[in-house]
This record gives C-alpha cells, structure tokens and sequence, in this order.
C-alpha cells in the first residue's frame, strides 16, 4: 500500500499521545494507532496528577520535575484548556511517629532540586483549614499541580494530528513484522501491512501481551486503583493533598504506617485531588488482580474510611460515581523508556504505574530524542530495558 | 437540534459540543463523555444519555439501537460518605 511512515506509535494513551507529540514537532513522520478509542484505558480511569513530591528522591522525582517544565511549555503551545492548575501538592504528616521520615524525605527532595517546605504548627491549618485537628506537619512541593488526563490526552492528539501525524484509532496492531536481519519492518494491522522501520510501543498494562509477537518477555503487569468521585463542592481544600503514609503505602521499603491489616493489605492511602471542575476525586489503593478492572465495595469503603480521618468535613459530602483503573506496574517502580537493541527500531514507553499522566511530557521527549536526536534533559539510561534482561539473563543461569 | 441547545444540564455541554466530539471521533456514549464531560455530573447521564444516543446516530448515520448505555457503576444515586462508611442512613 502506502510508501510507510518513519514512525508507528501503538498505543493512544497519554503516553502514545506525548510520543507522537514531540515526534511531530521534531519532524518526525508519525502514525498513531490505538486498538479503541484514544484515551479510553488507563488514561481515562486516573486521576490528574502532576506530582513529583511523591517521587523517590533523585532520579525519579527530578524526572518528574523536568517533565512539570515540560508541561508548562506544552500547555502554551497547544493553547487549549486541559484543566491545568498548578497549586502545589502537601503530604500530611499523621503523627509525631512519622515526623523524622517526613523531615527526611523533605530533606531528601529539597536537595534534588524540588521547590520544597516543611509545614508545622498553625501554619497547617492556615494552609489547610479543612484538615483533621490531630495532624503535625505538611511537606509542601509548590511545583506539582493536577490536569484532566483525557482532556491532555486529546489535545496533545490533536495538536500531533495538526502537525501532519496521521492516528488511527480503532486499528489493532495484530503483530510487529521484523525482515530477515530481525529489524522492524512494520505493523500488521486488519490485515493490511503499514511499513515502518520504527515501532514505539505505548501499550501500558498490554505492553506485554503485544511483546510476545517479537518474542519479547516485557515485566509490565497490571496493578489496579479505585477513584471515589465527588460532588461539585465549594468546601474543598486548596491543592492536591496526599498522606505521607502513601509513599509509606507505594514503596514498602521507606517504612510502615500504623493503620489495620486491611488497610495495608489493600494499599490503601489518602490521596486527595480537588478538580478545576470543581468537584473532587478519592484514592487510592494498590492491588494486583489481574485484568479486572470492577469497583470492590469494600476497598471504597476504606479509602472514604482514611479520607475523613483527614477531613472529617468529607462525611457530609456525596459521592457521585467510583471507577477503579489498571496502571502498568514494573518492579523498580519506574517505566521503560528504552530502545530494545535486539529488535532494531523497536522501542518501549511503558510501565509508569501511577506517574503516567505526569511523566509523559518527559517520556515524549526522551523517545523523540531517541529517534530524532534532538535534546532531552533526562538521560535514559536508568529506563532501558536492559535492566530487566541482565535479571532475566541471572534467572536462566540460576 | 440547535447547537447551543444544552444537552447536559449538570456540566453545561451543547449540542455543538456534542457534535464536535463525535467529528473528532467519539464512537459511543464513553468516548462523548471523555471529550465533554457530559454524563459527568451530579445525574451521571440520567438526563442527557439519551439525547447523546441520538447525536451519535444522527452524526454518524447509525441505528440508535447500535449505542448501548454507558457503564453503570457504584452508587447509583449521590451516597452521602458517612453512609457510605455505613455510619448513617442517608
């Protein structure tokens, strides 16, 4: 058919939206397909946030930062209304048992570069007039902000499609086609071959079910969360607002809150997001069942049960719907970002869990610079793929 | 239909704006949703589903019958959260 394109991104989520996105705009031509819909998986059961504070330190929050920069630019230049608000974002310090922890992870954030203040005293509820009396302190990051994920999704499409990307939703790409020497030759699609020698897969929770037909072993499952949404409020609290207990509950190693069995189990912690829309979402909680993606009753009831213990004021708002997303879960916590130098023009954008709708600016400009060679701020190295093959590698000989 | 007729009445979406997500690729009542926040609000669709069913048939020349209803999902009406938690009736 078609003479082929330079680029075949799979995947039209935030991350297959940012991918083409900076792949336009560097001139690159590119074609966007997506099996669905755009932005009808994880991308639209999610919330919006745009927060680094959460991050470990290092690496992964100053990622996060540069793509907060990023966003600020992109959002100029597609000149359309994303429900962008950049407010700051606070995690509550429940006890005095967590203030050394909090006063590290302070500590930690500031010295990467984060725009960072430690909260205590009065001050809190002057910041915070909403928030249970019992609590000791706030970490403030005063770059983060939240946005409409799929209001994002689109525009960065739309501006892609502007720039020349041609995107094809509702054409499945059955197999990636590789030519004699195993490089990318292409997309398999409704029976039609599109000619590409290179792929970009933005396949999130299904980056390895499309792997496998190169042959790939991609360690990417589905790690699913449930979102309480609530009613239109004037009673909201200024900014994002999350427990400390949530990078306690995200990362086991930094340490354990005092909450019951269930609570843990579930992963359950106060994550707090009042909407430009005005209304206000309810997280979260962290399981891995697989591909279901129904709403457990029992795991709402223990995310509004840790809500009000830190805004009491919550019991006597409503709740209008509750949905429950699959994020793209990988070990280390953090995506893949990599070319796979054994398939030659294949490459990967996946696997940023809960950090997808903040990190796509940065993601789309690091697999842009990739095949175009402009400039990125973040090196890829810690993302390549590469990690995970060496432990593979390790599993055999053992 | 008018283009300034409002459609959903909790988010304020217009029939234009309705229309335009459908020109911009919304297939079914999810797809309008995403683009437009109708079904978004305080009746969850209860009022503007069926209307959103017939833009998608007229814009797209397709039976009604071929847009299903969107999700259902928890809790079916507004549920106050202490009696979510199960401390009150609402």
């Amino acid at each position: 058919m078609s003479k082929g394109v330079d680029v075949i991104v799979i995947g039209g989520g935030v991350i297959g939206a940012a991918v083409a996105y900076y792949l336009v705009r560097a001139g690159v031509q590119t074609m966007l397909l997506d099996r669905g819909d755009v932005a009808s998986g994880t991308s639209s059961a999610c919330d919006g946030n745009i927060v680094a504070i959460g991050q470990r330190p290092g690496f992964d929050s100053q990622m996060t930062l540069e793509s907060q920069r990023l966003l600020e630019v992109l959002v100029e230049e597609m000149d359309c209304d994303v429900e962008y608000t950049r407010k700051g974002s606070v995690l509550v310090v429940e006890d005095e048992s967590q203030v050394a922890f909090a006063r590290s992870w302070y500590e930690r954030q500031k010295q990467a570069g984060l725009p960072m203040r430690y909260i205590e005293g009065d001050a809190i509820f002057e910041s915070e007039p909403l928030l249970a009396r019992d609590v000791v302190g706030l970490v403030e990051c005063a770059s983060d902000g939240a946005l409409n994920p799929m209001a994002f999704a689109y525009a960065m499409i739309r501006a892609a499609r502007k720039g020349g990307a041609v995107i094809a939703p509702f054409t499945e790409a059955q197999d990636i086609l590789v030519d004699a020497c195993g490089a990318v030759k292409g997309v398999r699609s409704r029976g039609r071959i599109l000619r590409s020698k290179r792929v970009v897969l933005a396949t999130g929770i299904w980056t390895a079910e499309v792997a496998r037909s190169v042959g790939l072993e991609i360690p990417i499952i589905p790690r699913k969360g449930h979102i309480l949404v609530g009613e239109k409020t004037p009673i909201r609290a200024t900014r994002k607002v999350q427990e400390l207990g949530y990078v306690m509950a995200k990362n086991p190693e930094t340490g354990k809150r005092d909450v019951d069995r269930e609570t843990e189990e579930r992963g359950v912690a106060l994550v707090y997001e009042p909407c430009e829309s005005g209304n206000f979402l309810l997280g979260s909680s962290r399981e891995f069942t697989g591909f279901d993606s129904t709403c457990d009753k029992r795991v709402l009831q223990l995310i509004a049960k840790r809500a009000v213990r830190f805004f009491p004021c919550l019991r006597e708002l409503h709740v209008i719907r509750t949905y429950a997303g699959l994020r793209p879960f990988t070990i280390d916590h953090r995506p893949i970002v990599s070319e796979v130098e054994s398939i030659p023009g294949l490459f990967i954008a996946a696997g940023h869990e809960g950090t997808g709708i903040a990190q796509a600016p940065i993601t789309g400009q690091m697999i842009a610079s990739m095949i175009a060679e402009t400039k990125c701020a973040i090196q890829p190295e810690a993302l390549s793929i590469k990690r995970f093959e060496v432990k593979q590698q390790q599993e055999r000989m053992v | 239909m008018n283009d300034d007729v409002i459609v959903c009445r909790c988010e304020e979406v217009s029939v234009g704006e309705i229309r335009k997500a459908i020109q911009e690729g919304a297939r079914d009542v999810a797809g309008v949703k995403r683009r437009t926040r109708a079904g978004m609000g305080l009746c969850q669709g209860r009022t503007c589903e069926r209307t959103v069913i017939k833009l998608l048939a007229e814009e797209l020349h397709l039976p009604e019958a071929t847009f299903l209803p969107d999700t259902v999902r928890t809790p079916i009406t507004p549920t106050l959260i202490a009696a979510l938690l199960g401390e009150r009736n609402e």
